[in-house]
């Protein structure tokens, strides 16, 4: 049985998709990646999975949650914003952007962390609090007396550790993190994604890991959903995925990355940019940039499975071999 | 590789120099204390050679860039461009006109309320080029970037994505058709597709107008797809260079093979085994003494502590580590320790 199940999660504002009919499903103890650029809807199907959704934004479609000890199911989509406080941090968690800012910076880190325990448990005595904030400082790494200092007084990845301390504050069964490590350094990255995968494992939680960088994406995570213009244009295990990509978005965009220690030099780039988020072109999205378009990609493509638990949206899907792209002339196009 | 842009094969160890710098250090006072930001770092540009400038945040590599265009004050050391030393007003002059810099925010560093138009022609109008010359080589910035100027010199900022700020905060540094462009992280906050727009276009201008390149990078994967040579950087000084192939391949000092193993890999294997580095780079007012890497390293040695090693050869073409497991005279006791000073009584 699944733990989270996502149907046709569509997001709109003024009636315009930025999420636009997104489906998934998650099991216990599976990591999940979300790629893609920079509104692509990434964040927004984050937010929407905790009905944690700006003002103004609409969501549809269903979000189900099975979490473990739980007799029935959580129908997410249909609880009200009251229903959803006991769902979010004991059940969802949130490891947010930019630790910097989600942190309070006039508050010590063992009040934020015991805030959150106190407000989602609320049988807790103050003792039980305490040893709890301890023990997770201790889970993720740092010393208890840091719980004494103030967010300015710690090093990006020690703040980076203490949002992943506040995420797992209520047991949660499901984490998602959101670009988790984009403000780290190498060392510093490689030190939080190896933290977030023992933890893991010892506490069995599912994560939805969101990053726009492919490489830690396929170090950490054992699925892969690749987003482009609200959609998930791909998604497969990370093995299919990076070594026998379907969408042409996805092949382009992994032939860019540089590898280190594999070939060097560029390959000839994506022309075009993404396009803005609630006003993709008609049809298949990526059209426009895609060297190998025709006229039948004018209409939507519906997801092909291209493989076992692997389906690309593209009319040709599957691609039994990259017919080879003439280096396009670097222009801006929008 | 068929189908890409080839990087340059610049003999390595070979090729004039387009700048220097030897020796250079930049200190910041901060209350009673100094840090050593630069720390006695030599280091030689050639001429169209793309060079690598690869370390963590706060390893003093925007600081080099920055004291190399003489935009910073310096407590020692020398900056030369094609063997002239780079100093006072006219030879600060020269060495600005010759060497431009773009940096890696292009959302902060273009004037709001300028237009395009505007903002590439400004150095034109600092270097007191002729007027009559303004239209044509702007125009001509912005082609070799790939914008089409009668779309885009009359645009503000923010009426530009991301991408397409860069590529102007690009063309005013090429405006003045410099032999050096120094990038400092150029691309990190762009998006995959775009950032690879943007390298396209600085590696063509590259091959085409044997323009010279420094990456100041994090970003491994980066320098080594890109980088003719690599100079990785630790707490103020260089600790590593050489080929990029050779510093990404076969990495001799400890904190380089730290660096390329912590590197995430997008392929479907991923990296199996790794052994990550403990700790965070230290504050630059407190240098461990002897190696500054000794407390984080994970092949320290006796000595380490003591003696602070020097660059020296670790391979053909010019391949240097600055570590005491290839310098065994200096790890017995050859070099005098250093010690660890407290910097706090220095004159500055």
């Amino acid at each position: 049985m699944s733990l989270l199940e996502v149907k046709d999660l569509t997001v709109t504002h003024r009636g315009k998709p930025i999420v636009d009919g997104v489906d998934f499903e998650l099991n216990r103890g599976e990591s999940l990646a979300l790629a893609g650029e920079s509104g692509c809807g990434k964040t927004t199907t984050a937010l929407a999975l905790m009905k944690m959704l700006p003002e103004g934004l609409k969501q549809k479609g269903g979000i189900v949650l099975r979490p473990p000890g739980v007799e029935d199911p959580i129908n997410v989509h249909r609880r009200t914003e009251t229903g959803m406080q006991v769902v979010r941090w004991r059940h969802i968690s949130l490891v947010f952007q930019g630790a910097m800012n989600a942190l309070d910076p006039v508050q010590h880190i063992d009040d934020q962390i015991g805030e959150v325990i106190r407000l989602h448990e609320r049988k807790v005595t103050g003792k039980q609090v305490k040893a709890r904030i301890d023990d997770l400082l201790v889970t993720v790494g740092l010393t208890a007396k840091l719980g004494k200092r103030y967010p300015h007084q710690l090093s990006g990845g020690q703040r980076q550790r203490v949002m992943i301390a506040l995420a797992l504050a209520c047991r949660p069964s499901l984490v998602i993190a959101d670009e988790p490590t984009t403000a780290l350094d190498v060392v510093m990255q490689a030190q939080v994604l190896q933290l977030l995968e023992s933890l893991r494992e010892e506490l069995d939680l599912s994560l939805i890991l969101i990053s726009h960088d492919l490489g830690v994406l396929a170090e950490t995570c054992d699925r892969i959903a690749v987003m482009y213009a609200g959609r998930i244009v791909e998604i497969g295990s990370v093995e299919t995925v990076f070594s026998n990509p379907q969408h042409p978005y996805t092949k382009r965009l992994l032939d860019s990355l540089p590898v280190i220690g594999g070939r060097r030099g560029l390959a000839p780039p994506i022309p075009g940019g993404p396009p803005d988020p609630g006003d993709p072109p008609g049809g298949c999205a990526f059209h426009p940039r895609c060297p190998y378009s025709t006229d039948r990609c004018l209409e939507d493509p519906p997801p092909v499975e291209v493989g076992p638990d692997h389906l690309a949206a593209c009319h040709f899907s599957p691609w039994s071999s990259w017919p080879e792209v003439e280096p396009q002339k670097v222009r801006v196009d929008a | 590789m068929s189908d890409g842009v080839k990087t340059t094969a610049v003999d390595p160890s070979a090729g004039e120099d387009l700048m220097a710098v030897e020796d250079l250090s930049v200190h910041f006072r901060q209350r009673r204390k100094v840090a050593r930001a630069l720390d006695g770092v030599s280091l030689e540009w050639r001429r169209g050679e793309v060079l690598g400038v690869v370390g963590e945040s706060g390893c003093g590599k925007s600081t080099l860039a920055r004291a190399m265009l003489g935009l910073q004050e310096t407590a020692g050391g020398e900056v030369t461009l094609h063997g002239n030393e780079a100093t006072g007003k006219k030879g600060l002059a020269e060495l600005r006109r010759r060497i431009q810099m773009i940096f890696q925010d292009p959302y902060q560093t273009l004037n709001p309320r300028q237009r395009v138009r505007a903002i590439v022609t400004e150095p034109l109008i600092v270097q007191n080029v002729d007027r009559s010359e303004h239209t044509e080589r702007v125009r001509r910035a912005l082609g070799d970037v790939g914008m089409d100027p009668d779309r885009f010199l009359d645009r503000y900022p923010h009426q530009l994505s991301g991408g397409q700020r860069q590529r102007v905060a690009i063309a005013a540094a090429l405006v003045l058709e410099p032999e050096g462009l120094i990038c400092d992280e150029p691309v990190s906050m762009l998006d995959a597709s775009v950032r690879s727009q943007i390298l396209a276009v600085l590696l063509e201008l590259q091959q085409r107008r044997n323009l010279a390149l420094i990456f100041i990078t994090h970003d491994l994967s980066l320098a080594w797809s890109l980088c003719d040579r690599i100079a990785v950087m630790y707490l103020g000084r260089i600790v590593e260079q050489g080929t990029a192939v050779d510093v990404i391949e076969s990495p001799k000092h400890p904190y380089t093979q730290a660096l390329v193993t912590a590197v995430p890999v997008p392929t479907a294997k991923g990296r199996e085994d790794r052994e990550l580095l403990k700790g965070e780079l230290p504050d630059s007012t407190r240098v461990p003494a002897g190696c500054r890497f000794n407390p984080r390293c994970p092949r320290r040695f006796e000595p380490c502590d003591k003696v602070d090693p020097t660059l020296i050869d670790v391979g053909t073409s010019g391949h240097k580590a600055a570590c005491l497991l290839y310098d065994p005279a200096a790890a017995e006791g050859g070099a005098p320790a250093p010690g660890y000073s407290d910097t706090s009584g220095e004159p500055g």
